[in-house]
């Protein structure tokens, strides 16, 4: 019976996990600038590879692993924004102007 | 140098290792004027706001500072043979009822200072440094020139061309780095047995060898530390809440075939404090999809924001309560939010063909803009630099 809900819990977390890769890649394609595709390129991914390991988590049960992909999601947490933030940061100091309602589609 | 007019010095101090000669210098400076009744006044400039938790050290320490001044200034003067008593002294701690976080706060300060005591002249310590680990004197000397008052570095010697980064060796710190480090190496390894905890002693060694002189800018204390780090715990479930929930809102928004985005580039003001607390805090807004901070300008946030709702959660202010929560309690969280205390600013303003969005359909009853626009804000292209 637990079992059965583990495994259910694992499927759920990879489907969502799987879920917000989707959104993040489909938000890259579709949004209109550097900006805007910052924001999807890492925030829905950070989502997408928490679920992802939190499914990896449960599978593999109480064990050393599992402590190590818990840290492996800090990682992600600390490091996503700052990638973001430094291409954000890069397209800022270049002049790159954000794109607003009403602007042509670049 | 020598003026027929009695010097009137003003020095801002900071504890600093060429503290001692600047001051050395300035009283050197007074008494090589013969005038009578030179004046020179040690100001510190506090770097926190009175009342605020936690701040008591810092008061101690600058009061301590500044006692330790006037103990310098009178030995100077009798080795110079001159009766401490026909220099004035004075010292003070100014700024206490404000936050002051830029070189401009602070050359305002000293203005005013200058202005009330009736003060013209300026000696800065070249170490002098209140803001992050740069010093203070060229920004400062900048904004100094726009006064009438003069301005001048103090000539030291300086020990050594340190990096600014670098500090000096310190137990605290390299303890807290061995610990970290090796806990993180057992914790990687299992526990597994004598083999991984000497190898794991080892390693330890040579990263907090290596590297505690650079992790940290402030000594980590037994009281502080393990609080912060308590309420850092608090903290995280809150922000997984919060990265969840616009995450969704930004997903369905994403996942819209009408793509109804609005996208702008606003500035935030914000009160944590410089340096780590600053990172938490832009780090964690754009960890929260819909926010994105592009740069940082002493605590001047650029925040990009893709829809107004993030820009809403963003002037409420919720995160940088809960990162001033973090790093200095829960006395320092109750706080005004950027909204309320004007501190946020929208850079590009819709324009009149907002409404007629070129692709992908229109915004329907979204409003315009987040916040009520400030009167100040810079028209479109205002983020040219």
């Amino acid at each position: 019976m637990i079992e059965t809900a583990r495994i259910s819990l694992v499927v759920i977390f990879a489907v969502v996990g799987l879920f917000f890769t989707f959104v993040s890649a489909t938000g890259v394609i579709r949004l209109p600038d550097v900006f805007a595709r910052a924001h999807t390129a890492s925030q829905a991914d950070t989502l997408g590879a928490g679920f992802g390991l939190a499914a990896v988590a449960l599978t593999l049960g109480w064990e050393p692993a599992t402590v190590k992909t818990v840290l492996l999601l800090l990682f992600i947490f600390v490091t996503n924004p700052t990638a973001a933030h430094a291409i954000a940061r890069a397209a800022y100091e270049e002049g790159i102007e954000p794109w607003t309602t009403g602007d042509e589609r670049r | 140098m020598a003026a027929s007019e009695a010097p009137r010095l003003l020095v801002p101090v900071q504890r600093s290792v060429t503290l001692r000669q600047t001051v050395d210098y300035a009283i050197r400076e007074v008494l090589e004027s013969d005038a009578d009744e030179p004046t020179v006044h040690f100001v510190s400039m506090a770097t926190w706001r009175a009342g605020d938790p936690g701040t008591n050290t810092d008061r101690n320490r600058a009061e301590d500072l500044l006692e330790d001044i006037e103990i310098w200034a009178r030995y100077e003067c009798e080795e110079a043979g001159v009766d401490p008593e026909t220099v004035d002294v004075e010292t003070a701690l100014i700024g206490l009822d404000e936050y002051l976080f830029s070189p401009s706060d602070y050359a305002e300060l000293l203005t005013s200072y200058a202005a009330d005591h009736d003060l013209d002249r300026v000696i800065v310590d070249p170490e002098y440094s209140l803001v992050g680990h740069t010093t203070l004197i060229q920004p400062l000397e900048f904004e100094l020139q726009q006064t009438d008052l003069a301005v001048e570095e103090a000539p030291v010697d300086r020990p050594t061309s340190r990096g600014r980064l670098v500090s000096r060796p310190n137990p605290a710190r390299f303890l807290a780095v061995f610990g970290t480090s090796f806990l993180f190496y057992q914790i990687l390894g299992g526990f597994s047995g004598l083999f991984d905890l000497v190898t794991g002693l080892a390693t330890a060694a040579v990263v907090a060898i290596t590297l505690s002189s650079v992790s940290f800018y402030s000594d980590p204390s037994l009281t502080e530390s393990p609080k912060r780090i308590l309420r850092g715990v608090v903290y995280i479930p809150y922000l997984l809440y919060e990265i969840i929930v616009s995450n969704l809102l930004v997903a369905r928004v994403i996942l819209d075939p009408r793509l109804p985005i609005d996208p702008r580039l606003t500035k935030v003001k914000v009160f944590v404090g410089s340096g780590f607390p600053l990172t938490t805090l832009a780090n964690s807004i754009t960890l929260t999809p819909g926010t994105l901070t592009v740069t940082a300008e002493n605590q001047e946030l650029y925040v990009h924001s893709l829809l107004p709702f993030a820009r809403e959660g963003l002037f409420d202010g919720s995160l940088e309560r809960w990162v001033r929560f973090v790093f200095y309690g829960r006395e320092a969280a109750r706080f005004p939010s950027p909204r309320e205390r004007g501190d946020t600013e929208v850079l590009q303003e819709p324009t009149a063909s907002t409404t007629a969005v070129t692709d992908g359909g229109s915004i329907d009853d979204t409003p315009e803009c987040g916040s009520e626009p400030d009167d100040d804000s810079e028209p479109q292209g205002g983020v040219d630099r």
